[in-house]
């Protein structure tokens, strides 16, 4: 017990988790260090300043939360690539819910929800009755919400003038902590509890590590899988009554591209693409690092003054992303490389043989 | 580990020396300039003029925007900006109520906004650089169709469709201006091509089999001039039947240098920005205050201020004496 417990420590603090940790607060450092100034009126601005903060988290809750639906769909082997267009649809419904059809807010907040548990009720239908490939089956569905969305709008119709107390949700703060953030916070602490500390989350690993074998060991595979979905659209919606309220307005292009982000934090995060194994942490903190470094970035004045950070930002997000893949591998190849390689033989021919005259 | 945390540190001590080393030498005035989308000639030809501004003014000028047009990432530059403690911020609105709730805040925090292009909501920015009246838009096209026919003889309108409402609105400043001044012209037909460059063609094939003593196409929609001179062309009408339009000047240097189209019509985007860029200054500078009756920015000269709008004046017409000199 004893001889094994350093082992431990070594193993949990180059874990995956960890090492993502270490370059989050090198990053921040960094950015606290070399993106804060003093402006010339005397105030200090840029990233060190708390304002900041509260505006990376605020800009990083929708992708979060798209993130944190997504852990569990990536961990059952799963992906889903509607997310993004599920939240521009749920956007619209939800403006349309409250201006055309003059429902209370909390009440067309209640049905986008439940348009979003829908859409990603469809995901799971047909991924579960068809047995095609998630990937195709979102792919279509990653068209059909968005598209859905701009027939609605005619690809026109923005919903605007929201009243004061909705907008509070997106842009003011409760509780010292923009309003949003608690919303974010409670999401990911019930995803946390439900794919590491529930017998239902864990099949989920199980699911994505073997799903035949999952199957014969008598899970309900089917209906898990299905459950995941529908999780990831009602996070979605969710999302997507956050945007519009950050925002004060939904429109059909809500929300475009964002299933790529998330889906980078999650891998970044240390969640297998394959599936199997993940963790909730690690999505949280790979959002975090994505995060702060693209608003940070925007907040060096060298990368401001050739008008960059949205670059940058993306080939930096690709570098980290393509850093963490050949991370996690290499221990994998050295070992596998270790265990071919011949015997080392003290009577081999010596390591640098001069052809003799 | 440790010589690689060393590396780090000496990096970013390095860096964080030349960064302050730059802005103590610098306490220059900072405005930031927002397009709709980065990528966009036309807003590419507005930074030049910006930048013009930019350097006769001794200022700081960032300039950032979506890749795309989008209206969310307008919002977190805008929010970017206001924690670097900016100056001042134009901005070229993708979304009217969507930008304005980071304008607001921007204002809250002492940071003057101007708009140009296209408006914000009018309580989210002090002024409103205003690149072309309807008004201004709806005489110079009548004025210069009516210069092209001599004052005389029949014409025909290509909107992009009869209920736009800047389309009406101009519509309705040209029929005004005709009845007014041109009472040997006549307006024998109005059509709609939807913004498309392809129905414009059709649109302006028909009207000319239609009407045998047509004189000239005026298209204003921009799709509706490329198009209507393209139908011209094929039908072999070149100088018969005159185009003119609003339009941007690459998609139609072609023809203007071919003969079909005469003028086309807009602004001068250089000349907005350098406008935008001076006035955002003067109002950090607190020299250019709400309720101004006119205002001078520096070459360009003096400009009238209607209400919170500043006007940028009449409209330019690129012709084959000045098309090459844009690029937008």
């Amino acid at each position: 017990m004893s001889s094994s417990q350093p082992r431990n420590w070594k193993a949990l603090l180059l874990s995956h988790e960890m090492l993502l940790l270490y370059v989050l607060i090198a990053e921040w450092l960094f950015f606290y260090f070399a993106g804060t100034t003093v402006n010339r009126r005397g105030v200090t601005v840029g990233f060190g300043t708390v304002d900041r903060q509260f505006d990376i988290l605020r800009h990083s809750c929708e992708i979060g939360l798209l993130a944190l639906a997504l852990t569990p769909v990536i961990i059952t082997a799963g992906i889903d690539l509607s997310v993004g267009s599920l939240l521009g649809l749920c956007a619209i419904l939800f403006g349309k819910f409250w201006k055309d059809a003059g429902l209370p807010i909390p009440v067309a907040a209640f049905l986008a929800l439940g348009c979003g548990a829908l859409g990603g009720g469809l995901n799971a239908a047909l991924i579960t009755s068809l047995r095609l490939p998630p990937l195709i089956i979102t792919l279509g569905t990653y068209s059909l919400f968005r598209g859905l969305a701009e027939a609605i709008t005619r690809g026109a119709v923005t919903y605007t003038d929201f009243p004061a107390g909705f907008l509070f949700v997106g842009q003011e703060r409760w509780l010292g902590l923009p309003t949003q953030a608690w919303l974010f916070f409670g999401v990911a602490a019930a995803v946390w509890l439900l794919v590491h500390r529930t017998t239902f989350g864990r099949s989920f690993r199980t699911i994505g590590f073997a799903p035949e074998g999952a199957r014969y060991a008598g899970l309900p595979v089917e209906r898990r899988v299905a459950m995941v979905y529908i999780l990831a659209g009602l996070i979605a919606a969710l999302a997507a009554i956050i945007y519009t309220a950050r925002l004060g307005q939904a429109k059909a292009d809500a929300g475009t591209g964002y299933e790529l982000f998330a889906i980078t934090a999650v891998v970044l995060g240390g969640t297998s693409i394959f599936g199997g194994t993940g963790s909730v942490h690690g999505t949280l903190l790979g959002v975090a690092a994505i995060a702060v470094l693209k608003n940070g970035l925007a907040c060096l004045p060298a990368v401001m003054r050739l008008n960059a950070a949205e670059d940058m930002s993306g080939l930096l997000t690709g570098a980290l992303l393509l850093l963490a893949l050949t991370g996690s591998v290499l221990p994998k190849l050295l070992s596998s490389w270790r265990a071919h390689r011949p015997a080392p033989a003290p009577s081999a021919p010596s390591p640098n043989p001069q052809p003799s005259p | 580990m440790k010589s690689l945390l060393t590396r780090l540190g000496l990096a970013a001590a390095l860096l964080l020396g030349s960064v302050s080393g730059v802005r103590a030498a610098d306490p220059k005035l900072v405005v930031a300039f927002l397009p709709k989308s980065k990528g966009n000639a036309y807003f590419i030809s507005c930074k030049a003029g910006a930048d013009k501004a930019a350097k006769e003014l001794g200022i700081e000028l960032l300039f950032d925007g979506p890749t795309d047009s989008n209206a969310a990432k307008q919002n977190e530059i805008v929010e970017n900006w206001i924690t670097l403690g900016v100056d001042a911020i134009a901005v070229a609105a993708e979304n009217k109520e969507g930008i304005s709730t980071a304008l607001r805040k921007a204002q809250k925090q002492g940071i003057k906004v101007v708009t140009y292009d296209a408006d914000s909501m009018p309580d989210a920015r002090s002024f409103f650089v205003n690149q072309a009246t309807p008004e201004g838009i709806g005489q110079t096209l009548m004025d210069e169709a009516a210069r092209l026919l001599k004052a005389e003889g029949e014409f025909a309108m290509i909107t992009a469709s009869l209920t736009a409402a800047n389309q009406r609105e101009w519509q309705k400043h040209i029929e005004a201006r005709l009845k007014e001044k041109y009472p040997k012209m006549k307006l024998v037909a109005v059509r709609p091509c939807d913004d498309l460059k392809d129905k414009a063609q059709s649109e302006a094939t028909a009207l000319m089999s239609a009407n045998p003593n047509l004189k000239l196409i005026m298209a204003i929609c921009s799709p509706g001039v490329p198009g209507a001179a393209e139908a011209v062309k094929q039908a072999g009408k070149t100088g018969k039947v005159k185009v003119v339009g609003l339009g941007l000047p690459n998609e139609n240097k072609r023809y203007v240098h071919e003969g079909v189209t005469d003028s086309v019509i807009l602004w001068n985007t250089g000349d907005l920005g350098y406008l935008t860029i001076h006035a955002a200054v003067s109002l950090a500078k607190g020299t250019l205050k709400p309720g101004a009756k006119s205002y001078t920015a520096g070459k360009l000269g003096s400009f009238t201020i209607a209400g919170d709008n500043i006007l940028l004046g009449k409209p330019f017409i690129f012709n084959k004496g000045n098309i090459d000199q844009f690029n937008f």
